[in-house]
């Protein structure tokens, strides 16, 4: 198999990780569709400057994150930052219904509420650790950012998703 | 059932396992698996795409007799020729052939890209895919006046087409007259045969939007779909 046939097969592999990801920034599933097609366009465009040997996968996530920023973040018009960097507002629930029974599916519910809440700038990061398994090193490559700071995010991004979690169980209580 | 404010994940790994745990996963859906295959594997689909051009290549040749024969009446009486309306005229046929032949296929037009810039020549760094209001729906290659070009095409949330043709500008100056002031640029606007077009060039090549909008509030409309393709779109120079 040549090099390039390589390129292609592994990359095929990382599909359904890339799509998973993209509905979770996206929000909405023709878009995440479009996100994934333009990601392996780029990644077939720019193949020459990929690195063999390298990570293959970091590397289609970086594009499909970059490509996300670039083309898809101004429609999510997402409230600005605050200072802890995260935003006051709820954004609006996002839920594909999983085939599963009542009570998971709310749980289920309720975490993908608290994570549609949460900034891209937070949800990535800890989708990409806790998620996708990157580790720290990796995670800050895609993000373009030090380690230090993935972090401070994943570990400020847990600690909303806990205050979410609960106000949800609250709310649900009363 | 939702969980109860005590039985929530309590430290930082318990929130990484209910994600890993109880977090949906979304495998990408067949037609995006068949169109990313496309797009990595486009020799795969070689025989289809053969016969898929057939019918727009018969189109094309079609319309390049139709504009020799329209040329040919038409030189006689307009003695010397105004190149702007001639590439008006072409663009306005493209359009309709757009309508007429193209398939609208939001789904795979990312994909079709890389193959469109290819046989078409013009080469796009970036894209305007669309918003709320307006969407890209077709891509194809496309020949105006003896150039080989590419033709996107849009679909507003009314349903009114408009195409964005863009092809060489052959050194095809654009007259001042005609020009007005849209956010930061002055292009060109124009009527021609009912249709409403914008003309303006774009590193060397010549860019055309066309649509049927024609009243004063359609062409503001058209306007505005103008800035957005100017705005979201890089041409890469040609040389």
């Amino acid at each position: 198999m040549s090099p390039e046939e390589e390129f292609r097969q592994e990359a095929l592999q990382h599909l359904d990780a890339l799509h998973n990801l993209a509905v979770y920034l996206t929000r909405n599933g023709s878009e995440a569709q479009d996100l994934v097609q333009e990601t392996y366009v780029r990644a077939m465009r720019f193949s020459h400057r990929f690195e063999r040997g390298t990570h293959l996968r970091a590397w289609l996530f970086q594009i499909l994150r970059n490509t996300f920023l670039t083309f898809y973040r101004l429609r999510e018009r997402e409230p600005a930052l605050s200072e802890d960097g995260v935003p006051a507002g709820g954004a609006p629930m996002f839920h594909d219904a999983p085939d599963q029974d009542g009570a998971s599916t709310e749980v289920h519910t309720d975490l993908e509420r608290a994570l549609a809440r949460l900034p891209e700038e937070f949800k990535t990061p800890l989708l990409l650790a806790e998620v996708e398994g990157f580790p720290l090193e990796d995670v800050a490559r895609i993000m373009d950012c030090p380690v230090g700071t993935v972090k401070s995010r994943i570990f400020r991004a847990k600690e909303r998703m806990r205050e979410y979690l609960k106000d949800y169980g609250q709310e649900r209580k009363a | 059932m939702c969980p109860e404010p005590q039985d929530l994940p309590g430290d930082d790994p318990e929130v990484g396992r209910w994600l890993r745990e109880r977090l949906p996963r979304h495998p990408a859906p067949p037609q995006l698996r068949a169109a990313v295959r496309r797009v990595l594997m486009p020799e795969e689909g070689k025989p289809r795409w053969r016969w898929a051009w057939l019918a727009p290549s018969v189109a094309a040749l079609a319309t390049a007799m139709l504009m020799v024969m329209w040329m040919a009446t038409g030189l006689p009486v307009i003695g010397s020729v105004d190149p702007i309306q001639q590439i008006s005229r072409a663009v306005v046929t493209e359009h309709a052939r757009m309508l007429s032949w193209a398939q609208r296929e939001p789904d795979v037009v990312p994909a079709a890209l890389p193959r469109v810039m290819e046989e078409s020549g013009v080469i796009l760094n970036w894209v305007f895919t669309g918003d709320e209001q307006i969407r890209l729906v077709n891509a194809q290659p496309t020949y105006v006046e003896g150039h080989r070009g590419m033709s996107l095409g849009y679909m507003d949330r009314d349903g009114h087409a408009v195409t964005y043709v863009i092809v060489p500008s052959g050194g095809v100056p654009l007259p001042e007259q005609g020009r007005v002031q849209i956010d930061r640029w002055r292009p060109l606007i124009r009527r021609e045969n009912g249709f409403s077009l914008i003309v303006w060039k774009d590193k060397g090549l010549l860019c055309v939007l066309v649509s049927a909008l024609v009243s004063e509030d359609d062409v503001a409309r058209l306007k505005e779909y103008f800035v957005k393709v100017r705005s979201q779109t890089e041409l890469s120079p040609v040389f």
